[in-house]
């Protein structure tokens, strides 16, 4: 074995070895940071488990149950050993954080310093802690569990969020991707497949974890036809990076691709490393995320690709071998500690001992012999004959005793390794070594999770001991020693065949044809292309090494009940913990996965899959070829929430004249997609203050005695026309439509097929094949569809034109309305000319507007409908008009206090899936002649009609609270002591309804309400006792007499005045 | 889950564009003697798709028992066309050109 040039470039600091050429830190550019405000330093290129490991740092926290101190175990995150608090956020994971300068990182769940946790007592009581013993023994008397819970959560779980904190500049970013061929893994399998497919012209996306690609190749220095394995790794990136996609002669693969021929153009790779794959859905979407680095606009950014083809090379991580205390910190992967010295330049320890059972981890040894750290001993679990006799060969020549069918029984030390037993699988063997480090695992499990997400059937096979995939999903392809292959050269074999593979399916749907697919001679001549090159991988691949047999080891020998030997290591399962859960019926995977919590932290399914499926299967006395997995779940890795959540983009829209408003100190609020005036004036951070309640009541009193202005530009607006435009508002609208006469407001509402009212709005007829109308603004959004659904198997000739945003929309209501309007238009809009309902078309100031004469607030008042760029001018010639009467803005509060005086509704505050258009008096409005136009929800009418114990909507005078005149904007009622909205309705002691709305009305001189009752309550003149919770547990009860709306002009004298 | 559909005027695009709007039942049933039964049938009753029967009766409506279903699909985030599509709610795959009924 020879070691790779370029070692011994600069020098090491103090406790670091000599950089290699493999090393990723760089040793000029010190990062200082503090570690539980210890001052420390680190490089350029560690991740936060390196530094801190090069610091002297052992321990990294606590466990969450036993409070076990735990150390560095893996370096990809496969447990949550290393999750930290990093700059206050916590559970950041320091396997995969890089160190950055400043950086103050904590350890978690512990009290004080993790080298002295002030729970640690709690590991001697381990046995009150059976698996599922949070399920069975906290919950009696279950009134006392809220208690227990508390002191559980202080004791035992991971990272505390300061809901408070906000640790700097937090931006998240996300990307939507598309490719032909997306590749899951960046190492020599994944490489070769992306090389492999844009050979063939086809996009190609691949995704590494790691910062950097090569996979298990990057920091190897053992030769591999005649040049260093990192060197092969660092070759293929070059070629992907570069985009050059010929064969170079050296390499053993088939010549030049012939489609590269027909595919001139340099081939398409987009690389994405620091970037986990999250989980592979259904037509192939990967989703991920990268983690931003230096000079990342980005702390991490979401990723989604939708491919054609995925190639999964998620290569291999280490099975951990279950022994007793196989969690003391010193208890490593033997990548871990080879990582740590080739890509970190970290001496992992000082007498190394390794327990393994696979040809990489006795070929770690011997590299970390050679970097000089001592290696007292390797066992290998598989018996003699069984590994590289190359590797038994070199440890021999090194002089370190090799010891085949041996592995760890125990690890020695209290809080950290300082020695361990080995013992031999057969026999009585057993021997007693001293160490500071014991590299222990039980060969590999595969990185199935990208797979299993896709929906890939899994089995166990004997010959590999791994879970390898039997089915896989369409246009899935598995590569590299995922598929338990070991030799480099057949692994860059298995993914070349899997990159064709995955550009013959993506031609191959290309020649398919279809409508959607750029069909055509060229792609079936690629695609004839791909599957030559494919055969051609095929047979290449097949003439080297397969799959290489697999250790079937389940725990160390001499296992006894009462070890601790973790399973899980997030959530302290033990191997006994394992068969306490099978004697009590627990005995397949998935069960005891929830019941004793293995495998549900954050490593989910990495550290405790294969080796729970095993063990289970085992204590069953099922063979091992019947051991099933439990379900990856996705995330694989964990992305934050923030990324989740996205960037967070407030987008709203803006009514025409919202800078006009804005202006006047209007108080926006968000309704819908709009922002809209909510009142005018008065202290926007304390929506109940005096002021607000002051200025409201102006704004209400202004339009009841004077004139006022709202801009009710959100107000849905459509055009409508057609041969068949009668026949849809006739499906559609619950009244008869074809009595729209031109130059008259049609009012009418929306039902669903249950019968519930969905929508009110004015309908105007412009002739006979046109017209126009209006929807709420919260409805305007679905309109068209509502349309089209209700007549999509009808083939009816109609067009509709969602005109919302063309025109803003300003009402103009008060007794002085009319004398304002005069004064800008010269058309006749006298009340004989214009009357009540009526719609016209007037100029205001040259411009046309479309004016209807509604009475939603129960005043006079014109709904003017302006082109939105005229909205302003509009608006100023009112105002100016009305100065002299002193016009002023209204706000939605003010509409809403006024429309409800009126008894007007409004749609889901006064009716509710439960009542129907009848039950809320508006059944007035249904055409119950018509059976020719299948009205939607006409025979839900007709079916409810005089059905016994329906809710109906009634008005209420409220007895008390008439004291209160403080009618509250946003908050919803009169004030403290009196009923808001959503205060029961009782009768006799039992509930028969609820309050829908109630206000304070300056105008009347006292409360009025609207409510939803019981039918048989529903009756005038009767008393019901109004209950308002204040604040927990105090009632106000208050009596109310049902009357019927309208409160406020019954006779509806001001709306046609 | 995720998946695509293809819409009759733009073509194959993500499952998040579309908004579902149930089995195809056929068109609303005649009003004309229409009995509160029988409209809350058609209204409320959906068939399993490769499951059992729904309960007595379904089967008059002429609803064939198969693993397939065909349902509509509102194309609301692109051009707003409502299709009708051939599924296989087990895996969630269109059948192919059966994509472009308008």
């Amino acid at each position: 074995m020879t070691v790779g040039r370029g070692e011994g470039v600069g020098g090491a600091p103090t406790g670091r070895l000599t950089p290699g050429p493999a090393c990723r830190v760089d040793f000029s550019r010190p990062l200082a940071f503090r570690f539980l405000g210890r001052p420390m330093t680190g490089f350029a290129g560690d991740t936060v488990a390196s530094a801190l490991y090069a610091n002297g740092v052992r321990i990294f926290g606590r466990s969450l149950k036993y409070h076990r101190p735990r150390g560095l175990y893996s370096l990809d995150g496969e447990s949550s050993n290393a999750l930290m608090e990093i700059d206050g956020v916590p559970n950041e994971c320091a396997e995969t954080t890089a160190l950055r300068v400043g950086m103050s990182i904590r350890a978690q769940n512990v009290r004080g310093d993790p080298r002295t946790d002030r729970f640690a007592f709690l590991d001697a009581f381990d046995r009150l802690m059976p698996a599922g013993f949070y399920y069975r023994l906290f919950h009696r008397p279950y009134r006392l569990w809220p208690l227990f819970q508390k002191g559980l959560r202080r004791m035992a779980g991971t990272g505390v969020l300061d809901p408070v904190a906000r640790p700097g500049p937090d931006v998240r970013a996300e990307r939507y991707l598309n490719a032909d061929v997306a590749v899951v893994g960046g190492g020599q399998a994944g490489m070769a497949a992306a090389l492999a497919a844009a050979e063939s012209g086809l996009r190609v996306c691949l995704f590494e974890r790691r910062g950097w690609l090569g996979g298990h190749l990057a920091w190897r220095v053992r030769e591999y036809e005649g040049e260093p394995q990192y060197e092969r790794a660092e070759g293929l990136a070059r070629r992907l990076s570069a985009g050059e996609t010929a064969a170079p002669a050296t390499h053993p693969a088939p010549a030049m691709h012939p489609a590269r021929a027909t595919h001139p153009a340099p081939a398409i790779v987009k690389v994405f490393t620091n970037s986990p794959v999250t989980g592979v859905w259904g037509e192939n979407l990967v989703t991920g995320f990268t983690v931003g680095g230096e000079g990342d606009p980005f702390r991490e950014c979401h990723l989604e690709c939708r491919a054609k083809a995925v190639v999964v090379a998620a290569g291999c991580m280490e099975r951990p071998l279950v022994f007793n205390h196989n969690d003391r910190p010193g208890v490593m992967q033997a990548g871990t500690a080879w990582r740590l010295a080739r890509t970190y330049g970290v001496k992992p320890g000082n007498a190394v001992v390794f327990s393994v059972a696979d040809d990489l981890s006795l070929e770690a040894a011997v590299d970390l012999a050679d970097l000089g750290v001592p290696v007292q001993a390797v066992a290998d679990a598989r018996e003699a004959g069984h590994q590289d006799p190359a590797l038994g060969a070199a440890l021999e020549e090194r002089g370190i005793p090799f010891l085949p069918g041996w592995a760890a029984s125990r690890a020695l030390g209290r809080k950290r390794v300082t020695g361990c037993e080995l013992r031999t699988l057969r026999g009585a063997g057993s021997r007693r070594l001293r160490c500071d480090l014991l590299v222990a695992n039980a060969g590999w499990q595969p990185g199935i999770g990208a797979l299993a997400t896709a929906g890939a059937r899994l089995a166990y096979c004997t010959h590999t001991h791994t879970f390898q995939p039997v089915q896989l999903p369409r246009g899935v392809f598995a590569a590299g020693s995922l598929t338990g292959l070991r030799d480099p050269r057949s692994i860059e074999a298995s993914g070349r065949l899997a990159g064709c593979r995955a550009a013959e399916w993506c031609l191959g749907e290309a020649a398919r044809g279809g409508r959607w697919n750029r069909g055509g001679a060229e792609s079936r001549g690629a695609a004839t292309v791909a599957a030559r090159a494919t055969e051609a991988a095929e047979r290449n691949a097949e003439s080297l090494p397969g799959p290489e047999p697999g250790c079937d080891i389940l725990h160390g020998p001499g296992i006894r009940r009462g070890a601790k030997a973790f399973v899980d290591l997030d959530e302290d399962g033990t191997w006994k913990n394992v068969v306490e859960s099978a004697a009590q019926g627990f005995d397949v995977p998935e069960l005891a996965k929830r019941f004793g919590g293995f495998g549900l932290g954050p490593g989910q399914y990495r550290v405790t899959g294969q080796n729970l499926a095993m063990i289970m299967a085992d204590l069953r006395g099922d063979p091992l070829e019947n051991a099933s997995p439990t379900t990856v779940r996705p995330p694989l890795v964990a992305p934050s929430l923030a990324t989740l959540a996205g960037p967070g983009h407030d987008v709203h829209k803006r009514t025409p004249l919202h800078g006009e408003l804005a202006s006047r100190g209007a108080v926006f609020r968000r309704a819908g997609p709009w922002l809209r005036a909510r009142h005018f004036g008065g202290d926007p951070r304390h929506g109940a203050s005096e002021a607000t309640a002051h200025r409201l009541r102006e704004e209400i009193l202004n339009v009841r005695r004077n004139v006022g202005l709202l801009d009710s530009s959100p107000l849905g607006k459509f055009r409508i026309f057609g041969p068949d435009a009668l026949n849809a508002l006739q499906r559609v609208y619950i009244s008869d439509i074809s009595r729209a006469r031109p130059g008259r407001c049609l009012y009418s509402a929306l039902c669903n097929d249950m019968a519930h009212v969905l929508d009110d709005g004015a309908i105007v007829m412009d002739n006979g094949r046109e017209y126009y109308f209006t929807t709420s603004s919260a409805r305007a959004g679905s309109t068209m569809e509502w349309f089209r659904y209700h007549t999509r198997h009808d083939g009816w000739d109609f067009h509709l034109v969602n005109v919302t945003d063309v025109f803003g929309s300003i009402n103009l209501a008060g007794p002085n309305a009319r004398r304002v309007l005069e004064r800008v238009t010269d058309d006749d809009i006298s009340n004989e000319a214009f009357p009540y309902m009526g719609c016209r078309w007037i100029t205001v100031g040259d411009v046309e507007v479309r004016c209807l004469r509604l009475g939603f607030v129960g005043e006079l008042s014109y709904e003017l409908h302006v082109p939105s760029s005229y909205c302003q001018f509009v608006w100023d010639l009112l105002v100016a008009a009305g100065a002299d009467f002193g016009i002023q803005p209204f706000g939605l509060e003010a509409q809403y206090c006024l429309r409800a005086e009126k008894g007007h509704i409004i749609v889901g505050a006064e009716s509710e899936a439960r009542v129907t258009l009848t039950d809320i008096g508006m059944g007035w409005l249904w055409d119950r002649e018509d059976t020719v136009s299948k009205k939607v929800g006409a025979p839900a009418l007709r079916a409810c009609e005089g059905q016994p114990g329906r809710l109906k909507l009634v008005g209420l005078r409220v007895r008390q609270g008439a004291g209160s005149s403080r009618a509250e904007p946003g908050a919803s009622g009169a004030g403290p002591g009196s009923p808001r909205d959503g205060a029961l309705v009782l009768d006799r002691g039992e509930i028969v309804g609820h309050v829908c709305t109630t206000r304070y009305s300056d105008t009347l001189g006292w409360q009025y309400g609207m409510a939803l009752v019981r039918e048989e309550v529903a009756v005038k003149g009767g008393r019901v006792v109004l209950q308002e919770e204040d604040a927990p547990g105090t009632k106000v009860i208050c009596m109310a007499t049902i009357v019927s709306p309208p409160f406020y002009d019954p006779g509806g004298e001001r709306l046609r005045a | 889950m995720t998946f695509r559909l293809t819409c009759p005027v733009c073509g194959k695009r993500d499952i998040c564009e579309f908004t579902f709007g149930g089995q195809e039942r056929g068109p609303r049933p005649e009003q004309e003697g229409l009995s509160a039964e029988e409209h809350f049938r058609w209204v409320q009753f959906r068939m399993i798709p490769g499951g059992a029967e729904p309960a007595q009766g379904a089967g008059q409506r002429g609803w064939r028992q198969a693993a397939l279903q065909q349902e509509w699909w509102y194309h609301g985030q692109g051009c707003g066309v409502w299709f009708r599509t051939t599924r296989d709610p087990a895996t969630n795959r269109e059948v192919e050109g059966d994509g472009g009924e308008g």
